[in-house]
């Protein structure tokens, strides 16, 4: 937040393969009781001897591997499972958090790093020294003293706590004197964090205290949040990549709140956010050319052709039939013979019923077979002929039955005549006033602009506050104990009482009288919150309708007022937040915006509570410790406090520890600065190297006769090691 | 910087096959000679690898039979106080074992944090129980799905109890 960045976007870096390197030779180490150092890390597996300078480091992960390209099984250790991308999802460790309980893959590992190391002598003759967690459990120390003393027969093991020895390394003694430094630890682990105090050199393990929190967890944290906030995020986020994000961007804050109350502001939060680009891929447009485009252009035109020529070919076909139809229809009524009755047959024969019948159909087919030919030339419909009712107006009693008849059919076909003429002449009067209201309507625009936009404006403002006003109902319908939910209760109640009509009138025989009158039905509008819709439909059309109007013609009404953008509008907070990419802008939606959590995720070291863990955090922690020593004693302790371990170099760590430490300890008392250890990764390896060197280490190692004798949970008490069934 | 990497032993004899080893054949070690290791020993049927349950279970087997074990030595020796004075001090200071060294539950008051956005939370949303920070952010939850919701509680270590 404070260098300023000209650009804050980061890209994901790819992963690079593994190298080859030949193991290391094994001469100037061969017969010779040169300490051996294994520094058993729960995330790195760091291995040497102890005249070396620096170890080989290494992840702890093995994966046994079965290729199916050439059917190979594979063993590979460490960064070595890269170059294989099947076997990362076959990768086991050793360790689970805290505790060693794979012993297949501790095996492997210890082989691969004898194997580096170029040892090819019979068993590992050489004193081991390896670490162990504060206070390991019996069992893992169990199981690994006996690899190491049974199946690669080292003479002498040693445990150690390895943030003592990271600390001995940075607070080493005049040579020959003994260790007799005082200070308190904290040590960062991959999955706990620890603080143990030392006074004169000897570790106080029974007043260390251990945190279920370190980098693995913290890992997880901060992809559990990035998959929270970009749920629909097009890639998937891997452990990997977290972990790379967690180690470059995220720091302590010294002061958490005041942090949180400045990112409180969108403008702080924009200039503290890290923008990470994933890749991402862009689709190929197959782009047509001009050419392509004019022959689609062209096909489709000749298929309408087509398809209109076929249409006119069957038009005319019908039509043909129509005529003959036609034609015949007609001689057969004018060879229509004397005998009443022959001609009956004849007409049943061809399918009608009388002579009225045949008659009708002869006109039905000549004014179709007139329209057709008029519409094949201009296609234009004649005027509707008003059909005659002659017999309308003939009393009922001058005629005969087949009269009346006639006449009843007619008058029925009179009053549809009517009824369709009278539609036809309002559905003219309706546009004409439409169309004289929107004449009036332009003259006003014209005239007055500002009145009729500030018309339209009251309008639409309207029309939305009800649209509001409805959503409102609608969500305090659905809350059991709002008024309006009350309400429609009680009309459901009263509907179904009982006493709907009183006790007398109901003897008298009288029923509910509900529903006579047409406003009884209202009552439904009220019950059913869900039947509201046709009125929600053409409250948008209007709403629609007068905004492309005022869109339209009123310079001063943009987009923006318009009702669909105020309900998308998202505060300017959860814009800085997260900000949202346009629709089809892969770049954008591929990338991952860092604010709040740079900070949110390492402040869960000092309380755990944030991401569920039910412990004290770091501070809490040390202020306990603390008040079990002495005022003397803590005036040791803090006179040198040292930070260790991997994750300790987040930035900004040792302001925060100090800001933490002063407040709880009394004025008077003098805090050092928070030491930092000199090389976090490697600086206990270091430490047990140098350690391992001085006469103190053999005193202090179980050999293998001491191992037969006890079994492998027994160790001896030192400074630097467990006290846990120790002798 | 010490080399990265593992061994460029091949695994198969070239003579056989046809194709030239891959990267990852040549970094597998597993069919090195191993000289180092005992043939004779015989795995340990003990080892399969145990749950981690389980071995916390006993471990706390382990430490309650130590302090009864303590307690018995430490009344059998009542009628000396000086000796029962040390086997105290000496009691306290031995029984650490990997659990009792784990940090205690946090008794300071806890502070709301948005589940949104982190920022500080002053207010909680009663239909789903999520902590937000302002009533822009509360828009966004109620338009959250339940099982959005449950996530985002999850992440906090709430679990609610679907019944």
């Amino acid at each position: 937040m404070d260098e300023a960045e000209t650009s804050n976007i980061f890209y994901v870096p790819a992963p690079s393969l593994p190298s080859i390197t030949p193991p290391d030779s094994y001469d100037p180490f061969r017969s010779q009781p040169v300490p051996l150092i294994i520094d058993n890390g729960s995330s790195n597996l760091r291995f040497g001897f102890s005249t070396s300078t620096s170890p080989h480091s290494s992840p702890n992960v093995i994966a046994k591997y079965k290729e199916r390209k050439f059917n190979q099984s594979l063993l590979l250790f460490g960064d070595a499972i890269d170059a294989e991308s099947g076997a990362k999802s076959q990768g086991k460790t050793p360790w689970e958090g805290d505790v060693l309980l794979n012993f297949d893959a501790m095996e492997n590992a210890l082989d691969y790093a004898f194997v580096r190391l170029g040892i090819d002598a019979e068993g590992i003759e050489h004193p081991v020294l390896m670490t162990e967690r504060l206070c390991s459990p019996l069992h893992s120390r169990a199981l690994t003293s006996e690899l190491m003393f049974e199946q690669y027969s080292v003479p002498s093991l040693t445990y150690c706590v390895d943030s003592v020895m990271s600390f001995y390394h940075n607070n080493k003694p005049a040579s020959g004197s003994t260790f007799g430094a005082d200070g308190l630890v904290v040590s960062f682990n991959t999955a706990s964090t620890s603080v143990i105090p030392i006074l004169n050199g000897k570790g106080v393990l029974s007043h260390a205290k251990r945190i279920p929190w370190g980098t693995q967890q913290s890992t997880e944290y901060l992809l559990k949040l990035i998959q929270l906030k970009y749920s629909s995020f097009p890639t998937r986020v891997t452990s990997a990549q977290a972990s790379w994000m967690l180690h470059n961007f995220c720091s302590f804050a010294t002061d958490y709140p005041a942090v949180l109350r400045s990112l409180k502001i969108p403008a702080n939060m924009r200039a503290a956010e890290r923008i990470i680009q994933f890749p991402f891929a862009i689709p190929v447009i197959e782009e047509k050319t001009e050419e392509e485009l004019i022959r689609i252009a062209e096909k489709r035109k000749e298929q309408g052709k087509k398809l209109q020529e076929l249409a006119a070919k069957s038009r005319m076909e019908k039509l043909a039939k129509k005529e003959n139809d036609l034609q015949y229809l007609t001689n057969l009524r004018e060879g229509k013979s004397e005998n009443k009755r022959e001609w009956m047959n004849t007409l049943q024969v061809e399918g009608f019923d009388d002579d009225a019948a045949l008659d009708e159909t002869i006109k039905k087919l000549e004014v179709d077979v007139k329209r057709a030919r008029k519409k094949d030339p201009d296609g234009q419909d004649d005027a509707i002929e008003e059909p005659s009712f002659p017999l309308i107006d003939v009393p009922d009693a001058d005629l005969d039955e087949e009269g009346i008849k006639e006449k009843k059919k007619q008058k029925l076909m009179k009053a549809g005549f009517d009824a369709r003429a009278r539609a036809r002449r309002e559905k003219e009067k309706e546009r004409e006033e439409k169309e004289a209201e929107g004449r009036r309507e332009e003259e006003e625009r014209e005239n007055n602009f500002d009145d009729w936009a500030a018309r339209l404006r009251r309008e639409q403002e309207a029309i939305m506050s009800k649209i509001k006003e409805r959503g409102r109902r609608k969500a305090a319908l659905s809350d059991r104990k709002s008024a309006a939910a009350q309400a429609r209760m009680k009309n459901i109640a009263s509907l179904a009482a009982d006493e709907r009509v009183s006790k007398k009138k109901r003897k008298a025989g009288a029923e509910d009288m509900f529903g006579a009158d047409d406003e009884d039905w209202q009552i439904y509008r009220k019950l059913n919150a869900a039947a509201v819709s046709s009125d929600e439909e053409e409250e948008f059309n209007q709403l629609r309708i007068i905004e492309s109007k005022l869109l339209l013609h009123d310079p001063t009404f943009t987009a923006q007022h318009t009702h669909a953008s105020i309900t998308s509008q998202r505060s300017a907070l959860i814009s800085a937040f997260r900000p949202q990419y346009e629709e089809g802008d892969i770049e954008g939606s591929a990338r991952i915006h860092l604010n709040t959590e740079r900070w949110r995720v390492c402040e869960t070291y000092f309380s755990p509570g944030m991401a569920g863990v039910d412990s004290a955090g770091l501070g809490e922690v040390l202020q306990g410790i603390l008040a079990r020593f002495s005022e003397a004693e803590k005036a040791r302790l803090v006179k040198n406090v040292f930070i260790t371990g991997g994750p300790s170099q987040f930035p900004g760590l040792q302001e925060r520890l100090h800001g933490t430490l002063r407040p709880i300890l009394p004025p008077e008392m003098h805090l050092g600065d928070i030491v930092h250890a000199a090389d976090p990764s490697l600086d206990a390896w270091k430490g047990m190297a140098s350690f391992a060197n001085t006469d103190e280490f053999h005193q202090v190692s179980v050999t293998a006769e001491e191992y037969q004798e006890w079994g492998g949970e027994r160790i001896k008490r030192w400074w630097g090691g467990n006290c846990n069934s120790a002798v | 910087m010490p080399p990265k990497g593992t061994t460029k032993k091949r695994a198969v004899n070239d003579g056989s096959t046809t194709h030239t080893p891959t990267l990852a054949e040549q970094l597998s070690y597993l069919h090195n000679p191993r000289p180092f290791k005992n043939p004779n020993y015989i795995k340990n049927a003990n080892r399969r690898t145990k749950n981690l349950k389980t071995v916390l279970g006993q471990e706390r087997e382990r430490e309650r039979v130590e302090r009864e074990r303590r307690r018995q030595e430490r009344d059998s020796h009542a009628m000396d106080i000086y000796e029962v004075k040390k086997e105290l001090v000496d009691a306290n200071e031995e029984i650490s074992t990997y659990l009792s060294i784990e940090a205690p539950p946090s008794v300071l008051p806890q502070r709301h944090y948005c589940d949104i956005t982190g920022l500080e939370a002053p207010y909680t949303d009663p239909r789903t129980g999520l902590r937000y920070h302002d009533k822009s952010v509360y828009e966004l939850i109620k338009n959250l799905s339940p099982s959005a919701a449950k996530d985002y509680l999850a992440a906090r270590g709430v679990n609610p109890v679907v019944r």
